[in-house]
């Protein structure tokens, strides 16, 4: 699992601290194509699709309150 | 434009009937690109105004003014500067320093044979990708493209060439030659997530927008003569300005004789002994030169003979000895062998270099420089006779404005020669070396150097730092970070002027308003306060222009008949009817006709064989026709009028509506021509067409243009008080409204955005022409001009709470929140920590309540409501981060690591509303946040109207309270008729009306300065939809449904929200933090800091004699401290013992404050002995 951690470009082959609970791959938007990429801990950040190295996170799924005032 | 030709109807169409017309045309017209968002100004159709529409011509040339802006004005001057010093300038630079060469192998060369800026790339892997100014925002990156050049060098026996060597990265001008954005539609501009109403003239380093102000000068090679009466001393001073130098010399008076100064002779050298030096050795012709026939000027000169007489100099040999002596050693510089030089060369090389360095000495001919210190004299000798002869600093046509081009081009030399003498440095050392491996290949060194010109750049733009060490010169603050605030603010930014005056001198010379600003200079848009009269902003139409070639001008004046100012004698020099012919300040011919000269000069200008703003003009006071092609004087177009005829007829204006001209044709042709504040005095200039007379020779395109961008937006200007003009350009770049058309894809640090903007009902040409009414930031309220309350006085406002519920004044605040996961030495990083959990009552595993709004990812939700103390970014930081290798038996476990989360810092919530993830330049990984809340107005929140009328909130009234007309309307706001007779803002009250006649004829109406919609026809709408002429309406009050006993002015105004607003500012405190160091309660809202009780307050408690009130404020809600105090030696101990006496007799407890306790221990520690004497003040004896 602590494979999956691998940090990104120079540092190399650290390990990454205790393991997590859920290895959750979140998934953002590519600022450039839209396209949903899925980034691990410590991988680079790029858009898997068109190489674009701004990524949004994507809006929440929770449930979320206004007041409407 | 061309299929938009075929749409329109062919027949002329009534005004009414046009507006619809035109908006029909518009659907039916195909899909076309706008190249430019100013086209649709010069469209077929434009406000209702139709091709075939009768024009005008006194009324319709300011259409010229959009094609004027289309090409020029504005921030086209920036980036015209930017993009003469990428083409022209570096080209120059490099040029001037092409050869590196080695002291160790006279063999080796090193040449420069070109340089080239590419276009915008990013750094990454994928080396050669062009990169987005937005994504350089984004990611903080520097917006920058690679600086190419060719060489040619040897390497062993051949010479080797090689192109496109990538020296260093420039910064790159948004929307300049090099920038992607130019040229680009607006649908492109979409693509590349940018606003095509951005102005441009920027650059981005480190993802912040900086801007290079436009620095004012005084104008560089030229003569002013100023006169101090106070010293009895004229002096004609000349800041000579070359590649190399930089120097002033001085010609000035002493005593009534004439001496020259400059910093490189310790002493005042008398003039006649420097002409001597420079070979004019006859007596006679020194007069003639200096004085010429006049006996007046003669006589005042002749007595500076006296004095070289007295000192035995006769002839240039001794005049050289006699200056050679007193020239200061120059610094012998390393490696050079030094001889030592006789005086005389000493002071021929310091006359040819240093004195008057400007002017060149071709193979020891002095006599150009030797003319040029004569005329100095003889301005001097002027100004003696005439005192009203000597040069305002302060008249426009004395500076010059340096804008980001020519800063660059400073900083890009300076970085450049350093770069090629680190090259040489190394070079030398490589080839001392007796044996080389290999072959020496200097193009490594070449690549080696590159970070040294591009940081160079980087930190003198981001910092605004110009250090050059060969001018000595030591600017700060030349940069700003460009504010968004509102679209206003940045465009503000734009036009702004910097001077160079120490702010702290009150002389007020350079700050007040001079005549020769019209038309060049806005006359409103000015700060108050300390920085009042220095930082100026340009006028609507002007133009800054870049340097030309002088060559050329001199071959042409040759051509014109002028006589070459070195082969006449001082007799025909001033011969009465001879003018001396100056370019840039040096005089270079003679010509007996100069009205003629004049006359055809300018006639090759308008037919274009020369470039359009090299200016030309006569000065009458000392004969002189000036020509200038230098760079930075402030130029405005104007329309020709020959025989008291303009020369633009409404033919040509309908070719420039009909897309068939464009402004530069008006140029070529002779009709429209660039005039520089000096050629301005020499022209006779019409306001409007019926004032041409028989000596008109131009007329004004606009009036209106005199003002700027700024005070552009204020309608009815010219009714107004001129202060409430000057307040309005300062707040309304504090107007919160739309930024750009991207501003939802940026990331800012700050930004107000508001949620409903509306444009104004009252316009302006200006607002139109920097589409302010597409990026407008103000609503129009429906104002009753009223009491109300009590809650109105002291120019508070009333809201209408229906309003503000509708919508009113609501504005959106985002704000930045950044971190990098830094990478450290040891191979350790910063990570992104897991949400911390706790079982609740239930027994389910749940988050931490910090940890609430945080995802997986280590990363708030976007979309979740964050309050104060709430984790947004879980990061973590490793303990050790020391580079050191640590130790087999140390305990620390290599991936330790402690919490270092980002919490939400303010007291009122906000939403999380985007999330940015990327890497930087340095492949770290680079996190922002933006939160968002929305704010509707609250008491407090500040407004103001558009004539420097600002009012706070003072009370949100129920709508049913609200006084309503006759149409049951309610006002949105209620404002204080008070704020009128001291403001005296006559131009709000005819916005009223004119807004309230464009709401019932539904059309907005114009209130452009010198001319706008009339009253009088607002009256007569007003009227014709049944209301007063007078705007005033009956009013019944909504609280006790009497109608009012006064007609009430009632209608739209525009008001803009000021960033101002009472969230951000409110603040109390009973107790908190201290100050570690004085232990006194801090300072500032940020900081949960107390409210001061500062000096002033406290003289009016000890006035009054609170004293015991006094007490407690200073004292013991602040920083009272115990101390143990010896009576006997009057020095602190503690725990009840003195150290110094060694005994604790006399030792007693006092209260005083930290801060007086920590004084004399500082003072202590200076060697300064402070004792504390205790005294009885009410004596037990008595």
């Amino acid at each position: 699992m602590s494979s999956e951690y691998t940090n990104a470009g120079t540092v190399g082959d650290r390990s990454y601290g205790q393991p997590q609970q859920q290895s959750a791959t979140m998934h953002y938007l590519c600022a450039e194509c839209g396209v949903k990429v899925g980034i691990n801990k410590g991988e680079p950040i790029r858009c898997k699709e068109c190489g674009h190295r701004i990524l949004y996170k994507q809006r929440t799924r929770r449930m979320v309150q206004f007041e409407a005032r | 434009m061309p299929p938009k030709r075929s749409a329109a109807p062919p027949k002329p169409v009534k005004p009414s009937a046009t507006a619809t017309a035109s908006v029909s045309a518009e659907e039916q017209k195909p899909a076309k690109k706008p190249a430019d968002s100013f086209d649709e100004l010069l469209e077929t159709y434009y406000k209702g105004k139709h091709l075939t529409d009768p024009i005008n011509t006194a009324e319709d040339k300011w259409t010229l003014l959009p094609a004027f802006l289309k090409v020029k004005g504005l921030v086209k001057q920036h980036i015209d500067s930017y993009n003469y010093f990428v083409n022209v300038e570096l080209k120059k630079i490099v040029k001037a320093n092409e050869r590196v060469v080695s002291d160790v192998d006279p063999q080796f060369f090193l040449r420069y044979t070109d340089i080239r800026v590419g276009m915008p790339r990013r750094m990454d892997i994928e080396f050669d990708a062009p990169i987005t100014p937005n994504e350089c925002r984004l990611r903080d990156l520097t917006y920058s493209a690679p600086i190419y050049v060719d060489v040619e060098y040897v390497r062993g026996k051949q010479i080797i060439r090689q192109s496109g060597m990538n020296i260093g990265r420039l910064p790159v001008m948004l929307r300049s030659s090099r920038c992607v954005l130019t040229g680009k539609d607006e649908m492109e501009m979409a693509k590349l997530n940018e606003c095509p109403l951005d102005p441009g003239g920027y650059f981005i380093v480190n993802g912040t927008e900086k801007v290079i102000l436009v620095q004012e000068q005084l104008s560089k090679n030229r003569i002013i003569i100023e006169s101090e009466p106070k010293k009895d001393i004229i002096q004609a001073s000349v800041t000579s300005s070359t590649h190399e130098r930089k120097s002033k010399t001085y010609v000035l008076t002493k005593k009534g004789m004439i001496y020259l100064r400059h910093n490189s002779i310790t002493e005042d050298i008398p003039i006649v002994v420097a002409l001597k030096a420079m070979g004019i050795q006859s007596d006679h012709e020194i007069l003639l030169l200096v004085a010429g026939t006049d006996m007046v000027y003669q006589d005042t000169f002749s007595i500076n003979f006296e004095e070289c007489s007295k000192l035995k100099i006769f002839t240039q040999k001794q005049a050289l000895e006699y200056i050679g002596t007193r020239v200061k050693k120059m610094m012998p510089r390393p490696g050079m062998l030094q001889q030592k030089r006789p005086p005389e060369r000493e002071a021929l090389e310091a006359l040819a270099t240093v004195v008057l360095a400007h002017i060149n000495v071709d193979n020891l001919n002095f006599r150009p420089k030797a003319l040029y210190m004569a005329f100095m004299a003889r301005r001097v000798i002027q100004a003696m006779v005439n005192p009203a002869l000597v040069d305002d600093r302060d008249y426009v046509g004395n500076k010059r404005l340096e804008l980001a081009g020519q800063l660059l081009s400073l900083l890009f030399e300076d970085l450049f020669k350093k770069f090629n003498s680190d090259m040489k440095m190394s070079i030398d050392k490589t080839l001392k070396k007796p044996s080389r491996t290999s072959e020496f290949d200097a193009l490594p060194l070449l690549q080696n150097g590159a970070g040294l010109i591009t940081q160079g750049m980087n930190r003198a733009i981001s910092t605004g730092n110009w250090s050059l060490k060969r001018f000595k010169m030591e600017r700060a603050g030349v940069t700003h970070v460009l504010s968004r605030l509102s679209y206003i603010s940045a465009l503000g930014m734009m036009t702004r002027i910097s001077s160079q005056f120490e702010k702290t001198r009150k002389v007020s010379g350079p700050r007040a308003l001079q005549p020769s600003q019209f038309g060049m200079l806005c006359p409103s848009d000015t700060p108050e306060g300390e920085a009042c009269g220095l930082v100026k902003n340009l006028a609507l139409m002007t133009h800054i222009t870049t340097d030309d070639e002088e060559e050329p001008i001199k071959q042409l004046m040759f051509a014109l008949g002028a006589e070459d100012i070195t082969l006449v004698s001082g007799y025909e020099l001033y011969v009465p009817g001879s003018y001396i012919i100056f370019i840039n300040g040096t005089c270079y011919g003679l010509t007996r006709y100069p009205k003629r000269f004049l006359e055809t000069f300018r006639k090759l200008r308008r037919s274009g064989k020369i470039s359009e703003f090299i200016s030309i003009y006569i000065n009458n006071h000392h004969n002189g026709v000036h020509i200038a092609t230098d760079g930075g004087r402030i130029c405005r177009p104007l329309i020709i009028v020959e025989n008291k005829r303009p020369k633009v007829t409404s033919r040509h204006l309908k070719s420039l509506a009909a897309g068939r001209m464009t402004f530069e044709d008006f140029l070529k042709r002779g009709l429209v021509e660039y005039v520089d504040c000096n050629e301005e005095n020499d022209s006779h200039i019409a306001i409007y067409e019926h004032e041409i007379g028989d000596t008109t020779t131009h007329i004004e395109i606009e009036p209106f243009t005199i003002l700027g961008a700024v005070a552009g937006l204020i309608p009815y200007p010219h009714h107004n008080q001129s202060p409430r003009n000057t307040y309005q350009c300062a707040m309304g770049k504090q107007a919160i409204g739309a930024i750009a058309y991207n501003q939802f894809l940026r990331i800012d640090t700050l930004l107000y955005l508001m949620v409903y903007p509306q444009q104004p009902m009252v316009k302006t040409r200006t607002i139109e022409l920097i589409q302010y009414d597409k990026l407008p930031a103000g609503q129009s309220a429906i104002v009753a001009v009223m009491s109300y309350s009590g809650y109105d006085i002291e120019d508070a406002l009333v809201l209408n709470k229906g309003s503000v519920d509708r919508g009113f004044g609501r504005c959106q605040v985002f704000k930045k929140y950044v971190t990098t996961l830094r990478k450290y030495q040891n191979g350790a990083a910063d990570r992104i920590g897991d949400i911390k959990r706790t079982v609740d009552a239930s027994g389910a595993s749940v988050p931490i309540g910090k940890h609430l709004a945080l995802e997986a990812d280590g990363l708030a939700a976007v979309g979740e409501k964050i309050e104060n103390e709430q984790v947004y970014i879980n990061k973590q930081v490793p303990v050790n981060t020391a580079d050191t290798p640590q130790l087999l038996n140390e305990t620390r476990a290599p991936d330790e690591y402690k919490d270092a989360p980002m919490k939400y810092k303010l007291m009122d919530p906000a939403y999380i509303d985007k999330i940015m993830i990327s890497t930087a330049e340095n492949e770290q990984t680079l996190i922002k946040v933006l939160t968002r809340q929305t704010r509707r107005p609250e008491l407090g929140d500040k407004f103001s109207s558009r004539h420097g009328q600002k009012g706070v909130t003072g009370i949100i009234a129920q709508q049913e309270d609200m006084p309503f007309n006759d149409l049951g309307i309610t006002p949105d706001v209620i404002m204080n008729p008070h704020g009128f007779p001291s403001r005296m803002t006559v131009g709000k009250m005819i916005e009223l009306l004119a807004g309230k006649a464009g709401l019932l004829s539904g059309k907005l109406q114009y209130g452009t300065a010198f001319g706008g919609s009339k009253v009088d026809d607002m009256a007569k709408i007003l009227v014709d939809n049944g209301f007063s002429y007078s705007g005033k309406d009956f009013v019944t009050s909504g609280i006790t449904g009497e109608s009012l006993e006064a007609y009430i002015f009632f209608g739209p105004i525009y008001y803009q929200k000021l960033k101002h607003m009472v969230q951000d500012k409110m603040h109390s405190r009973s107790r908190g933090p201290r100050a570690v160091l004085t232990r006194q309660p801090t300072e500032g809202r940020s900081k949960m800091g107390g409210l001061r009780l500062g000096e002033m307050e406290r003289d009016c408690l000890i006035a009054y004699g609170a004293s015991q009130l006094l007490l407690e404020r200073l004292m013991l809600s602040s920083d009272v401290h115990e101390v143990d105090l010896c009576e006997q030696c009057g020095l602190m101990g503690y725990s009840n013992w003195c150290t110094t006496c060694q005994s604790s007799k006399a030792v007693t407890k006092m209260k005083i404050p930290y801060a007086a306790k920590l004084l004399i221990q500082e003072l202590l520690s200076m060697n300064v002995l402070c004792r504390i004497k205790l005294k009885d003040k009410f004596p037990s004896s008595i």
